[in-house]
Formats: C-alpha cells, sequence, structure tokens
C-alpha cells in the first residue's frame, strides 16, 4: 500500500492530508485539475466520483473530487468561480458520466470535451438546474397535500 | 453495410428502461450508445427535503434490491456527522444483513442469466433458492424488501435466535454447492453461451474505474470489504475470487464463487455475534456542520455516499450517491464490440445491472 504521506510532494503541496469525515482531503497549491488527473493517473489511483455542491448565496459551486488509492479515499475541492471547468475526459474515461450527469444537473460546463445528448432527462433541455427543479417541484406536492 | 439497431427503451431482453443504440455488420456489432435517465428520480435533491429519519427510508428506495446496503452506507456516513459508534451486536448484524442481501441478488442475478441463456429450468432452481434467502431475510427483518434495518447509531431490529438463521444459510450453502455452481461451472449451455463472450479487459476496466464483480472477473481485485473494511469486517476471514478472462462466465464464476464466501462470512457472524445493545440507547445525538463519506462493497460494487448537513438544521444540506452501475454500465460500450447481436442481452445482464440506482 502506498503512504499517503508521500503524495502531497509528488502534487508539489506543501500541505499534508487532512483525514475528516471519512475522505483524506489535500489542499492543492494552484494545481489544476488537469493536472491532478494526470498525478492520479501516474499514482494507478481509481477514479470514483465528482460530487456538486452548490454554494449559497449565489457563491457558486463546490466540485470534490474523490479518488482511490488501494482503499484510502482521497478528496480534493474545488471552487467554481464561473459555471466552469475543465474537464478530464481525455485524461481520465471513467469521469464520463460524472461529468455529462453534474452538467444535466447542474448546467456545469466541463470545457474542452463533447457531450453525448443527454444522459439524465431524455427528451428536456440542458442548462437547467436540476436541483431546483426538484426541490420547488416536492415544495409544490407538499403544500398541495396540506390543503 | 451498417445499419442501426435500437434496444430500449422498452424490450423483451431488457427488464427495465434503458436503451442500447447498436451500429451493426451483419450480425456483429461494430459499436454502441448507451442513453439512461428514462426514470430519474431526483431522489438526491429530494433527500433536501427530508428530516433524519425521513431520508433513511428514502434512500432505501434507490435501488429494489440492495436496498439494505444504500441504508447501511447512508447511516454509516451520518454516524460520522453525529460522532455516534453503532456497538459491536449491530455491526455484526449488519454484516449478516449485508451478506444475505448479496446472496439474494447474486441468486437473483443467476436466474435471470440462467432464463437469458435459455436454461429455464436453472432459472426456476434459482428463483426457488432465492426464495430461501428472502425467507431468512424475512425472519429478521419482518420485510421481503426493504428491510427498515439500519438506523443511526445501529440497527433497528435483534436476531434472536442466530441457530436457526445458520441452519437456513447450511441448508442454501448445501444447494448452491450441490446445484447451482457445479452446473454453471460445467455445464455445456453455460460455458457456449459464456465463454469468451462480452470481454472486458483489464486494462479498460482500470481504466473506466469499473468496480464490484465486473472488476475481479477482469482480474481487478479490489473489494472494500478487504481494503477498507467496516462494520465487523476486518474480523471476518474470506477470500476474494478473481478470475482473469473477463468474459461473461468469469463474471459467473465470480458470483458463483461470492455466494460460497457470503455463506462462509455468515456462519463466522453468526457463531461469533456480540451480546450486548443493537443500537445507541437513549443517546443524544446532533448533526455537526461538515460533510461526511462513507463506502461500502455493495453485490454490484462499491456504493459511496457524501453526506453534508449544517449544524442545527432538519435536513441534510447535500446527498450524493455513486452507484455501482453507474460505474459499470458505461463498461458495456466496450463488451458489446465485437459481440454478435443474439449475445448483446447475456452481455448486458452480466454486469447485474440495476437501473433503479443508474436513475436514482
Amino acid at each position: 500500500m502506498m503512504p499517503l504521506e508521500s503524495i502531497p510532494e509528488i502534487l508539489g503541496s506543501r500541505e499534508v492530508f487532512a483525514e475528516k469525515g471519512g475522505v483524506h482531503w489535500l489542499t492543492l497549491n494552484g494545481m489544476s485539475i488537469r493536472e491532478l488527473a494526470k498525478a492520479m493517473n501516474a499514482l494507478h489511483a481509481r477514479f470514483i466520483t465528482i460530487t456538486a455542491y452548490e454554494l449559497p448565496k449565489d457563491e457558486g459551486f463546490r466540485l470534490e473530487y474523490h479518488w482511490d488509492l488501494d482503499g484510502q479515499l482521497m478528496g480534493f475541492s474545488f471552487t467554481l468561480a464561473a459555471k466552469s471547468i475543465e474537464s478530464i475526459f481525455d485524461i481520465c474515461e471513467a469521469v464520463d458520466w460524472i461529468e455529462r450527469e453534474i452538467h444535466e444537473e447542474y448546467g456545469l460546463e466541463f470545457t474542452g470535451r463533447e457531450y453525448e445528448p443527454l444522459l439524465l432527462r431524455q427528451g428536456d433541455t440542458t442548462g437547467v438546474n436540476l436541483r431546483e427543479v426538484v426541490i420547488a417541484g416536492n415544495a409544490v406536492a407538499v403544500s398541495k397535500e396540506n390543503k | 453495410m451498417s445499419y442501426k439497431i435500437p434496444m430500449g427503451p422498452y424490450h423483451p431482453a431488457l427488464e427495465e428502461p434503458y436503451k442500447l443504440d447498436m451500429i451493426c455488420e451483419g450480425e456483429t456489432v461494430l459499436d454502441a450508445k448507451l442513453h439512461i435517465g428514462f426514470n430519474f428520480r431526483g431522489i438526491e435533491h429530494l433527500a433536501e427535503t427530508r428530516n433524519h429519519i425521513q431520508v433513511i427510508a428514502l434512500m432505501e428506495r434507490v435501488c429494489g434490491i440492495c436496498s439494505n446496503i444504500h441504508t447501511l452506507t447512508l447511516c454509516s456516513a451520518m454516524e460520522k456527522l453525529t460522532n455516534l459508534t453503532p456497538p459491536p451486536r449491530a455491526q455484526y448484524i449488519r454484516v449478516i444483513m449485508a451478506e444475505l442481501e448479496r446472496l439474494h441478488s447474486h441468486v437473483l442475478w443467476a436466474g435471470i442469466a440462467a432464463k437469458l441463456m435459455g436454461f429455464k429450468t436453472m432459472f426456476m432452481t434459482c428463483f426457488e433458492l432465492r426464495e430461501k434467502v428472502m425467507d431468512v431475510l424475512q425472519a429478521i427483518s419482518g420485510n421481503r424488501v426493504n428491510y427498515s434495518m439500519n438506523r443511526i447509531g445501529g440497527v433497528n431490529r435483534d436476531i434472536i435466535d442466530p441457530g436457526s438463521i445458520l441452519r437456513m444459510v447450511e441448508a442454501l450453502e448445501l444447494e448452491m454447492a450441490r446445484t447451482v455452481i457445479p452446473i454453471f461451472t460445467t455445464s455445456r449451455t453455460a460455458t457456449s453461451r459464456c465463454a469468451g463472450i462480452g470481454v472486458l479487459t483489464t486494462e479498460k476496466t482500470i481504466a473506466l474505474g469499473v468496480v464490484g464483480p465486473v472488476a475481479r472477473a477482469s482480474g481487478v481485485p479490489q473489494d472494500l470489504r478487504k481494503a477498507a473494511p467496516y462494520a465487523a469486517y476486518a474480523e471476518m476471514e474470506f477470500d476474494v475470487p478473481v478470475q482473469p478472462d473477463g468474459d461473461v462466465r468469469a463474471r459467473l464464476l465470480v458470483r458463483a464463487l461470492e455466494i460460497m464466501e457470503s455463506c462462509k462470512i455468515l456462519r463466522q457472524a453468526l457463531a461469533k455475534l456480540p451480546p450486548g445493545e443493537i443500537h445507541t440507547e437513549g443517546e443524544k445525538f446532533a448533526f455537526i456542520t461538515g460533510t461526511a463519506t462513507a463506502r461500502v462493497e455493495a453485490p454490484r460494487g462499491e456504493v459511496m455516499y457524501s453526506v453534508s448537513w449544517k449544524e442545527g438544521s432538519r435536513n441534510p444540506a447535500r446527498v450524493h450517491v455513486r452507484t455501482p452501475t453507474f460505474a459499470v454500465m458505461p463498461a458495456i460500450r466496450w463488451m458489446v464490440k465485437g459481440a454478435r447481436l443474439a449475445d448483446t442481452p447475456l452481455i448486458q445482464a452480466s454486469i447485474d445491472p440495476c437501473y433503479s440506482c443508474t436513475d436514482r
């Protein structure tokens, strides 16, 4: 098993991994997501998923990328000022569906890739924040039930 | 001349809505595109409108087969946000439920695979065995599908008589060893329909981040029960079956061998079931602000939950689920390339796809 302690240096980070909530988090010193993806490939880490968070008060979005290395779960956080980030699909094939899903759920753009037709909402359109649609729809349904 | 054959979203060879557009030349598939989302339910977002009790019931419905795994993973993540540790007996019961669910899932899959092979008697045998597993699950939880076993800090129901469950497991193991496994591993029908069909190479498995039995059948020995043990798995002795061939037969063999390993784990867990409470009795808890993540080896592979909470909030701020089928299903494109059209239903079924999990 590769020790996590040796990885920050490989990634050019002066920080150390901090375990929180079951994930080993590392703060990157300006490393781009594409550079990170290349480094993860070189380490033979397995990509797991990207978790998207919509931040409050129009602060944008945060994307958390997760990789597994010999059973150790690593997390890297990227805050998006605009609604776009570079795609890593050409570096890491495993991100295909989750990039497409986030694109369709939140209207985020993963630049530098082409999208297949809709993954989640057949016959619908992209660029709609599905989270807002579902939560608003649920509020209407609950209000009707209460009446 | 090539032509396109759409399979699905409603098709006799597919159990649930999903579409595979195949480009064929003669009987050979040249390429394929997958389409999901015909029943996308927005469950992750609905979870943000549920409190800590309601969200367990909601997430149990992500999957109709591995429902217990979803609540186990969710509760494990929520326990990290509430600093609750389930008592040892609860951890063992979680292992028992998880392995029974694996048996249920693998035997169900074996039945469906047999049906797609045109092996109807084997289909009947597998479904008879599945009933026996479901009888055990019902004896423990009172339910056949959504067991409502997990809660924050433990489990809802105890195993009163481990001896009776053990006898059921032994009968099941005997039947598996006597009929299912020998037939699947040695019969000419199974071999001719499965060997060399739908191959996924080790390199492609790694590149696509494939998980679970499909990865293990392509020579990738990953299993969270070993690599990152949870519940009481660190105290269990078992092997992780791996096959190098990457074809449908290898997937069949891996799951057949996993059935035997699950029985081995069940016997250990039932024999060593520690005394004591089944949940943190009367302990008040509160959620801290933050995100917690939990991973579990479901019957189809790794499930991951990321749960975010704000202190004082009734509902989670975010629940993200990465289901195994979501990671495995893109590999179908590579499995069907070069395959005969007639083999594609079996190839698709060989990943044991869960469309319900994918369209969560």
